[in-house]
């Protein structure tokens, strides 16, 4: 079977999944906006070969965040990890403000020409962005435990599959994956099942939960990812996305 | 209901809402078709049900007699007395409020609040008031004090002696910031 | 698996002589005391021999946190620190400061609910603690600096989320009026020439631990939620300052000064605080302002907005961006502190002409903030202050410095309140040069001493708050009455106690307070409205037993006593009621130690008696009556001769304050003649050993 045959077998198997039983071209596909093509290896894989996930819904809603009004309590990153992990604990929160709390995202060597409580007074609150395709920490994952958790389509961890390798941990961007040491899991915002404990936390209205929108391209990376992306997904990116 | 309606929403902007103000809202979306005589009767009934049957939603009336409403959900007693007030006799509210502070925390009133919201005096009109009440005999029981940084403050003299009321607003604007 | 639920298990012991490193097991041994102060006080009973002098290496100084630090408890931020005190004349004694900031939390989070430091390197170093990793290092290279780039210098080290508490050039030079600060603005007065004694130059801490929750997690969700749902504005005030739309009550004097209009004017772009409804959690930020409160309206438009401790919503300190102050002084444009950090500039002078709220006033504490907060320098709630105009405008200073000394200062800048003179004044205490910078560095009770003024001619003086071992009044009289007098006679420092005042200032009328004062502490007698003070009854002892006892719980908990307790709430569907079994409630469920109300008070009471045995211990003394707990003559004068418990004063009676003692020490169960506690209340308490070792010097009644 060649190439593209074989890419058309993957995308009439996603269709069928939906109901839609007529070929389509790649473009019209990537065209369809919310098309659930959610675990394609769950459909029954073609025997000998491992089809990756692929996540193309859209998550419906992300957290936003005022710079501008952040007040520096850290009660966001207290009710993240105490009301679901019963826990405190900021280094594992999914929302993420003590780094730059007192210097800014800069760093401490943007001193007092930085942000933060040492600098200008402004404090960036780091928010997951529910990145649309392609999802680096779900690429990353060589067990393809990120997933996406109806109904608010949140990019989450499935702890039953996180083996603890700590790839997604380098493949974030914005360096917003978490990991738990006592469970030997990673893992992220996954909204709160639709009311973030962030949001509700803030006493400052410096968070709010809206209609998700892409905000990848809009807010600078803090580092380089460095994650290595299985193989068998490179692979399969190369087959959708090979001309 | 929509007139339930109407004055909550119009107590989450800190506002009153008179009938002739419901009246004119309810026609404006179309709810209500004529403004006549029998209607206006009507409504007055309406209005009464209206309070009845909704716990949050209240009626307060000025001193010359026409009701204004309110959800309690929004505003308290304290502020829809203000605002109605305000408008009617703003003379008679200013002595109330000092006589209400003079008795119940008790203490003085800064003569600025007044200056600020929900009061919103003009610098004349606090002027005219204070001179109208050194003159009327019902409100000779409203004395002021000056603190040692200069600040005015007035209090009534039914319910708080002079050494008293003077001590009282020397603590509320120096004392309690000196002691941090 | 279940964790230990609050405390997270050891206590870091540094030994800086021998450079020995250890732990100690919290909860073996000093579960019984919780944490704060009660871990400090323990450690020195234990360990610090009596006759020990602040600056012995054989004083010891413990920064000590509770189970609730580092939690989501609102308002934990707080660190105790516990040592001898330096300024407590004529004999040093036990005392606590306390500073906020980040500090606890991340002690917390790097697994230490407390650090006893002791000894004394044998050069300056820095304390390192990363986690498990503990190290004293180096800072030859630090010292001389001030506490903000010794605080960017370690977080360049330890990275940008470690909590750096530091020293400035005044701890240091050992000058008792010190400070060690953490996240900018944070400070612990008192202590910083005990680090400075022992070269510890600061200790940085960085932690990516846990603090665990025991109870179920959706039931603490529960209690938090309650305990926001309560909270009002700074120090716990409940009402707004002016009218407001939800508002049935609101007084002048409130701290909540949230309204529609007033705005964080140098946020970018500025941001309006609005009406802030108490049934919006979402706005508990915006209700304080403390700038505006204290340096007036005119604060608004410097605001950038709130700042404060971890976990704390209420953000008690404000960030200030005043240009003019940085173009005429040379000094940052931004400045943060809360409360007697904001005055800090503006006491040493008289009120400006345009008023202490006036632009002059601000741009005063801008410059004080900016260089007391970098030397270190502490003001002993503006005593420091205080006896300095006192000092100087009673000829005293001119007559004690020699002729060229007295001409090196600017006399003519400081009598036209000219802010730039506090550059010449403070670095010179900072540094002890020359006499005068020297001798005010001190404390009050040595420079009464070395400059032979007798106490008398303070205490005999209302204006200069003075009460007594060096240290001023701390809310006395002017705030509750005989209940705030108790209070004050029971500390080696000032009494830094604010359960009273909360309650006293929090703006419900009378009647609603005396209601919620009955159910508390058994009578609406309890509580007298402000100057209209009556006569002493049972029900005024129970209070100040109670007001001492939870200060005690929330040094020791880490809770802020500044905001503490709860028990009056914003919410007229409550009856304003707060709940006064919150600390209970999040001790328990957060530790898996079950306590009732009742039941931890009777710790915190275990605590406080043995901060009192260990001020007769080191006095020497069991007549605590008349040698400790005494009452400055100034408190039974009125300046205007007026009788007291008439309507327009504030001040007492002497005997109706010595009945109120009686009633006091009675209701602590302690000796009513010497005011010592007795053998059975030592005993009932746990603390049967302390009372033997008492006995042996013949310290009990």
């Amino acid at each position: 079977m060649t190439h593209q045959d074989e890419k058309h077998e993957i995308l009439e198997l996603a269709l069928n999944f939906v109901g839609l039983n007529h070929p389509f071209s790649r473009r019209e596909f990537l065209l369809i906006s919310g098309v659930t093509v959610v675990g394609i290896s769950a459909l029954g894989a073609k025997p000998g070969k491992k089809i990756p996930l692929i996540i193309m819904d859209k998550a419906e809603g992300i957290v936003i965040a005022d710079p501008t009004k952040c007040v520096g309590c850290r009660r966001c990153e207290l009710a993240c990890t105490e009301f679901n992990d019963g826990k405190a604990s900021p280094t594992m929160a999914r929302i993420k403000v003590n780094r730059n709390l007192n210097f800014g995202p800069k760093g401490v060597y943007a001193g007092r020409r930085g942000q933060g409580n040492w600098g200008n007074g402004l404090i960036t609150q780091d928010c997951c962005k529910q990145c649309p395709h392609p999802v680096p920490c779900a690429n990353s994952c060589p067990n393809d435990a990120i997933v996406v958790q109806p109904p608010t389509n949140a990019r989450v961890v499935d702890a039953k599959k996180c083996i603890g390798c700590k790839m997604c941990q380098k493949a974030c961007p914005w360096e917003m994956m978490s990991f738990d040491s006592d469970m030997n899991k990673a893992t992220k915002c996954f909204l709160c099942n639709g009311t973030p404990k962030c949001v509700e936390a803030c006493p400052a209205e410096a968070l709010n939960y809206v209609a998700w929108r892409d905000v990848t391209d809009k807010i600078p990376p803090r580092v380089i990812p460095t994650a290595v992306i299985p193989p068998d997904k490179v692979a399969a990116c190369i087959q959708c996305h090979k001309k | 209901m929509a007139v339930a309606r109407i004055i909550r929403e119009r107590s989450e902007t800190g506002r009153l809402a008179q009938p002739k103000e419901i009246l004119a809202e309810l026609i404006d979306q179309g709810l209500l078709k004529s403004e006549d005589g029998d209607e206006r009767y009507h409504f007055e009934t309406v209005l009464k049900e209206v309070v009845e049957k909704n716990e949050d939603i209240k009626e307060i009336s000025g001193s010359d007699g026409i009701p204004c409403y309110y959800s309690a959900l929004s505003l308290s007693e304290t502020y829809a007395r203000i605002l109605i007030q305000k408008k009617e006799n703003p003379l008679s509210l200013m002595a109330e409020i000092v006589r209400e502070n003079s008795s119940i925390y008790p203490r003085p009133v800064p003569l600025d609040i007044f200056k600020e919201s929900p009061f919103d005096f003009t610098q004349d009109e606090l002027l005219v008031c204070l001179r109208k009440m050194a003159e009327q005999r019902e409100y000779q029981d409203i004395a002021q004090t000056i603190t040692s940084i200069g600040t005015t403050f007035l209090y009534s003299t039914q319910h708080l002696e002079p050494d008293y009321a003077s001590s009282l607003a020397e603590w509320v604007d120096v004392g309690q910031v000196n002691n941090p | 698996m279940a964790k230990i639920g609050g405390w997270v298990g050891k206590v870091l012991r540094v030994d800086l002589s021998t450079g020995k490193i250890s732990t100690e097991n919290t909860i073996e041994k000093y579960k019984d005391y919780l944490g704060g102060t009660g871990i400090g006080y323990k450690v020195i009973w234990d360990e610090v021999p009596i006759g020990t002098k602040p600056f012995d290496p054989a004083n010891k100084i413990i920064f000590s946190v509770g189970p609730l630090a580092g939690t989501g408890a609102p308002c934990n931020g707080r660190t105790a620190v516990t040592t001898l005190w330096p300024t407590c004349w004529p004999k040093p004694l036990v005392a606590s400061g306390h500073m906020g900031g980040s500090f606890a939390a991340e002690l917390k989070y790097a697994g230490y609910d407390g650090i006893v430091i002791e000894g004394k390197a044998d050069h300056p170093v820095w304390l390192s603690i990363i986690d498990g990793q503990v190290q004293i290092k180096d800072a030859r290279h630090l010292w001389g600096q001030g506490i903000r780039r010794t605080t960017i210098e370690i977080a360049q080290q330890l990275g940008p989320e470690a909590s750096v508490a530091a020293i400035g050039q005044a701890g240091e030079n050992l000058v008792p009026m010190s400070v060690v600060i953490n996240s900018f603005s944070h400070s612990a007065g008192g202590v910083g020439a005990i680090m400075g004694s022992k070269n510890l130059k600061a200790i940085g801490v960085h932690g990516t631990g846990s603090v665990y929750i025991t109870g179920n997690k959706e039931e603490w969700e529960k209690i938090i939620k309650l305990h926001l749902s309560l909270l009002g504005a700074n120090n716990q005030h409940v009402v707004p300052n002016k009218p407001q739309p939800w508002a049935e009550y609101y007084h002048p004097g409130s701290r909540w000064v949230a309204s529609s209009g007033r705005k964080w004017g140098a946020a970018d772009p500025a941001i309006d605080t609005g009406a802030c409804d108490p049934h919006n959690l979402h706005r508990i930020a915006y209700r304080t302002n403390s700038a505006a409160y204290f340096l007036g309206a005119d604060a608004w438009q410097y605001t950038v907005r709130g700042n404060g401790c971890s976990s704390c919503p209420i953000r008690c300190h404000t960030m200030l961006k005043v240009p003019s102050a940085a173009s005429k002084y040379g000094i940052s444009e931004i400045g943060q502190n809360t409360c007697m950090g904001l005055l800090f500039g503006r006491v040493f002078f008289k009120p400006p002409p345009d008023g202490p709220r006036g632009q002059a006033a601000i741009e005063a504490c801008m410059v004080g903030m900016s260089l007391a907060d970098d030397l270190g320098i502490w003001c002993n709630y503006g005593q420091l202050q205080r006896d300095f105009v006192r000092l100087y405008y009673n000829g005293t200073i001119k007559s004690k410095l020699d002729e060229k000394e007295f001409k090196s200062y600017s006399w003519d800048k400081y009598e036209k309140d000219d802010p730039s003179f506090l550059f010449e004044l403070l670095p010179r205490i900072a540094y002890k040069e020359g006499e005068l910078g020297t001798v005010l560095g001190l404390g009050t009770g040595y420079i009464l001493q070395g400059w032979s003024i007798p106490e008398e001619e303070w205490t005999k003086d209302y204006k200069l708050w003075y009460w007594k071992m060096g240290h001023p009044k701390h809310h006395a009289n002017e705030d509750a009455g005989q209940c705030g007098v108790i209070i004050n006679t029971q500390y080696n420092r000032d009494a830094q106690c604010h359960s009273h005042p909360n309650f006293t200032r929090n703006g419900l009328p009378i009647d609603v307070q005396k209601r919620l004062a009955a159910e508390i502490w058994g009578s609406p007698d309890a509580v007298d409205a402000v100057s209209a003070y009556t006569p002493m009854n049972i029900y005024k002892a129970k209070m100040a037993k109670w007001s001492l006892l939870r200060k005690e719980l929330h040094d020791s908990l880490s809770l802020c006593n500044w905001m503490g307790p709860w028990v009056a709430s914003p919410l007229k569907e409550r009856g304003y009621r707060g709940d006064d079994s919150i600390e209970s409630l999040l001790y328990s469920l957060a530790t898996g130690d079950k306590k009732s109300r009742q039941e931890l008070d009777q710790v915190a009471e275990r605590i406080f008696l043995l901060h009192r045995a260990l001020t007769i211990r080191d006095m020497g003394t069991k007549e605590m009556r008349t040698r400790h707990d005494t009452i400055p003559e100034w408190v039974f004068k009125d300046p205007s001769g007026k009788a007291p418990y008439t309507k327009g004063t504030i001040h007492m009676d002497k005997e109706d304050m010595n009945m109120a003692m009686d009633m006091y020490y009675e209701e602590m169960a302690w000796d009513k003649k010497t005011g010592t506690p007795t053998v059975t209340t030592y005993q009932k308490l746990g603390l049967g050993k302390v009372a033997d070792e008492l006995s042996k010097k013949g310290l009990l009644p």
